[in-house]
């Protein structure tokens, strides 16, 4: 007797097809699964039969083979259960073939016979194909994100058998939550909890604004962290196939997914310094877990205490930044994850962490060029923006206006975000030279300021280029036309990063 | 350079012995000369090596070999007997049995010769003091004397180098050998000052840079000074051992006074409680100098260690100060001023002359960021502020006007 039941698994964040094939024949009581299982697979037997006998299902006494096609895919997670549970009941009998056919299957089994949902249920229902598809009840909001018609639940195997057989119906869809509207980001920090800092505030306006990648350098205390949290509130949220991108990421990794299922508003990860090469980047051995960058896909990457993290960890980030992808190798190829995010970092500036101008502090000139020469200069290189923090002082906390709300700044950033995509990109950052020059030209004074820092050595030919993006993203914050005008030039070469922001000294 | 004597080479291979320091040194040079200390080191007989540490270490030192390095090197071994010793150091407590020398040591006779030196860590205020005293201090005929080293010293020098060739030269005192400039970055420095003056070292040639040579480097700049000021110094900052080994001979100590809210003068400014006399510019040196150079028997120097620097530096009264005339230097112009309500002049009234963080200049100006940017590259372009990185500072004090007082905030 043979039954063959479509269902998925998982490659990288991927799902792919594949057929659970299962054999009951007479011969000695055993049961073999082939076709490139993993661990958690072959444990499935344990599971499926528990699950079956606590059911009130038997459990044959006789020879079952499993196979799983195509055989080239390593297969792997325990979303086979279900599955092959099916194909065990209908291969035996206990359910009519012509009942299960037509339908995938994906869970996880309990050995109370209960249905639980797994990692990655977005990328799997996607994958079955055009069958309908049983999964899980309590991920069923997860798997109608794909947008596909004939998804079904269930909560046991008794249920599940109950409604195959015609003995009770579906159970009702309208229970689940309606998918959460892409936008209103509700019980994040607010950007009006930050007094004074208003040039820091800012520089995460136009960086969150223009793409635009930020360093915040300051001592312990001149509230870093609390900025960087509050980006995410100003970042536009992200397009229905940005969300679902990180949506599959979250879900692949096991992570809580907001109610409705759906990622509507940025991620903010902040890894450790500490954090490995694999958790930064993805892969490790068992499960292929995507890493910090691709759960920071679509919104924001923290690095606090950037000097501290290792280098490899460092490097890794090039590629993700330069293409908004991250490619892990594992034995059989490689797999693509997600990873285009807003990089911000954190650092102290100077081994003391005082920092402040030459003078300010006891480090020595050359402590701090040692410590600035920690960073790379090609990693240092990726950041366009950079503001030095103080600690807020008795000025600003009396004086200082109170800060704008998210709110207000999040219109302002979607208006550039907006001003963009006319331009045919995202953000500003990922502006051409070429494109930059028609959707950017310069005003005369803005023109000839540039041309000067250019001749007096202070901006490269590289570093011109991001001024002027950065400038661009300042006038459409400004509401400005076409022009890039001189105060928005000025102010571009105020907020952008470079080396001496480490050294406190004048730019060189 | 002329060949070194047999006996400065003895000297010389005495300083550089393993394990030599300035205090053993002088033990050993105390009641002989250099050439029979040698032999009795070499013998194993000198009574003041009872240990014999020192045979060790001359084993295998050609006194010949050592004066042709120095021959080579272009630098002069001398002993006080020489008349090109400082003769300032003659009879200090501590000084160097022997000294070594580039350029010219006698620029120091017969003129007066004042002690710029500070942080290494210093504002640009005080970069731009030091600077400004170094220069108007050789124009008026004084050797500028400093440590070469980052910050205040290299400032001080650099002003002292550009005040001209008419000027008088420059002096450094270094504390390694002088074949090893340090810090690198003022080779140039270094070889201008032995150019135009003269650097010199106890040091003996290849020493590299010591955590101890430092302290002993100041007393000797102490020591053939008239005067000390100190332009910035952090609190238990290098400089303050300066000020003590000055105090200690009597030798006055001038301190220009900073912000209380930098650190790095919060060293100059605890001097200044303990009864250092305040230096605004060089003519304020310079009545100091001529007070100290009018005592010509220096009282018997004091070497009590740990005596407050109050005790024993007495400001010069105001009666005495010279009225301020022609020779004074000209003081730094300032270019025409922003005109009243613009951006500019806003900006400027909210700068201080010490690094302002740009935080700070945005809340009390209360301009927008673009605004606030263009005005401060305006202000740098005119020359009225310098700029660093998320700080600003202005470069002269307003004429006649003071910062509006700010208001305070109902709350
Ligand atoms: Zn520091």
């Amino acid at each position: 007797m043979l039954a063959t039941i479509p269902s998925a698994v998982l490659v990288g964040v991927e799902g792919r097809p594949v057929s659970v094939e299962v054999h009951v024949s007479n011969g000695l009581p055993g049961f073999t699964v082939v076709g490139l299982p993993d661990a958690a697979v072959r444990e499935s037997r344990d599971r499926v039969r528990a699950a079956l006998l606590s059911s009130g299902l038997a459990w044959p006494l006789r020879r079952i083979t499993v196979n799983l096609a195509p055989s080239g895919v390593r297969k792997g997670g325990s979303g086979l259960d279900l599955p092959i549970a099916v194909g065990v009941l209908a291969a035996t009998g206990v359910l009519d073939v012509r009942e299960v056919a037509g339908r995938a299957f994906v869970g996880e089994l309990g050995l109370d016979g209960s249905v639980r949902p797994v990692a990655g249920m977005l990328a799997l229902a996607d994958a079955v194909g055009d069958v309908p598809v049983v999964v899980p009840s309590q991920a069923v909001a997860e798997a109608a994100l794909t947008a596909r018609s004939g998804i079904e639940s269930c909560s046991t195997v008794r249920q599940l058998v109950g409604c195959l057989t015609g003995a009770e119906p579906w159970p009702d869809r309208q229970a689940e939550p309606v998918p959460s509207p892409l936008t209103g980001v509700v019980g994040q920090p607010d950007l009006c909890d930050v007094r004074g800092q208003r040039v820091a505030r800012r520089a995460l306006e136009v960086a969150a604004a223009g793409g635009h990648h930020l360093l915040l350098v300051g001592p312990p205390g001149s509230g870093k962290t609390m900025l960087a949290e509050r980006i995410p509130g100003i970042l536009p949220p992200p397009d229905r196939g940005t969300a679902l991108e990180a949506t599959r990421v979250h879900s692949v990794a096991g992570l809580p997914l907001p109610p409705g299922g759906l990622i509507g508003c940025p991620p903010f990860r902040a890894p450790h310094h500490g954090s490995s090469f694999v958790a930064m980047v993805g892969g490790g051995t068992a499960a292929l877990r995507p890493g910090e960058v691709s759960l920071a896909h679509g919104g924001v990457l923290f690095l606090d205490e950037l000097g501290e993290f290792a280098t490899s960890v460092l490097e890794a980030l090039r590629q993700p930044l330069e293409e908004g992808i991250v490619r892990v190798s594992r034995a059989r190829g490689t797999v693509s994850y997600p990873a285009r995010f807003l990089l911000v970092a954190a650092m102290n500036p100077c081994p003391c962490g005082e920092g402040g101008p030459p003078g300010s502090c006891r480090c020595s000139p050359v402590a701090r060029e040692r410590y600035a020469r920690r960073l790379s200069a090609p990693l240092l290189d990726r950041f366009d923006l950079a503001v030095v923090l103080q600690r807020t002082d008795a000025d600003d906390l009396l004086g200082g206006d109170p800060g704008e709300p998210t709110a207000v700044v999040a219109q302002r950033v979607a208006f550039a975000r907006y001003r963009a995509a006319t331009r045919g990109v995202v953000a500003n950052a990922l502006l051409s030279p070429e494109r930059l020059a028609v959707t950017a030209p310069l005003a005369p004074a803005a023109r000839s300021l540039l041309d000067a820092a250019l001749r007096s050595g202070e901006l490269s030919a590289r570093g011109l280029h991001r001024v002027h993006r950065i400038a661009r993203t300042v006038a459409d914050l400004d509401g400005a036309g076409l022009l890039v005008d001189e105060r928005h030039v000025h102010e571009a070469l105020v907020l952008r990063s470079r080396r001496s922001v480490l050294l406190g000294e004048a730019p060189r | 350079m002329t060949a070194v004597s047999h006996a400065r080479a003895c000297a010389a291979a005495l300083a550089g012995l393993e394990g030599m320091t300035p205090r053993r040194l002088v033990a050993l040079l105390e009641q002989w000369g250099p050439e029979e200390a040698w032999s009795l080191v070499a013998a194993g007989a000198h009574p003041r090596d009872p240990e014999c540490r020192f045979r060790a270490a001359a084993l295998g030192v050609e006194v010949g070999a050592v004066g042709d390095r120095y021959r080579c090197a272009g630098v002069d071994v001398l002993v006080p007997e020489d008349p090109a010793y400082p003769a300032a150091l003659r009879g200090d407590p501590g000084a160097p049995a022997v000294l070594f020398a580039m350029g010219d040591p006698e620029v120091l006779a017969d003129r007066p010769a004042v002690a710029v030196v500070g942080t290494r860590s210093a504002t640009p205020y005080g970069r731009q003091v030091a600077a400004e005293l170094g220069r108007d201090l050789a124009s008026a005929g004084v050797v500028v004397v400093s440590g070469l080293a980052l910050g205040i010293d290299g400032a001080a020098h650099a002003g002292a180098l550009d005040a001209g060739r008419r000027a008088a030269p420059p002096v450094g005192v270094a504390a390694t050998g002088l074949d090893v400039a340090y810090p690198a970055v003022h080779r140039q420095l270094w070889n201008a000052v032995a150019a135009r003056g003269a650097v010199v070292s106890e040091a003996p040639l290849g020493a590299p840079p010591r955590r101890g040579r430092f302290p002993a480097r100041n007393r000797i700049v102490a020591g053939v000074c008239d005067v000390v000021v100190v332009v910035e110094c952090h609190q238990r900052g290098g400089s303050i051992y300066t000020a003590e080994a000055a105090a200690r001979r009597s030798i006055p100590v001038g301190v220009v006074p900073g912000s209380v809210r930098s650190p790095a003068s919060a060293g100059t400014n605890a001097l200044l409680v303990d009864g250092c006399f305040p230096v605004r510019d060089a003519e304020d040196v310079l009545v100091a100098v001529s007070l100290a150079r009018r005592r010509v028997d220096r009282p018997d120097p004091l070497p009590v260690a740990g005596v407050p620097v109050a005790a024993r530096v007495r400001p010069p009264r105001d009666d005495q100060r010279r009225p301020r005339g022609a020779s004074a230097p000209p003081a730094p112009l300032a270019p025409p001023a922003p005109a009243d309500g613009t951006a500019e002049a806003m900006v400027l009234a909210a700068l201080d002359r010490v690094p302002t963080p740009i935080e700070t200049v945005a809340v009390r100006t209360s301009l927008r960021v673009g605004e606030l940017a263009q005005a401060l590259h305006r202000l740098v372009a005119a020359g009225w502020a310098d700029a660093g990185d998320g700080w600003w500072s202005s470069r002269y004090p307003l004429p006649g006007q003071r910062r509006p007082e700010r208001r305070p905030v109902d709350g």
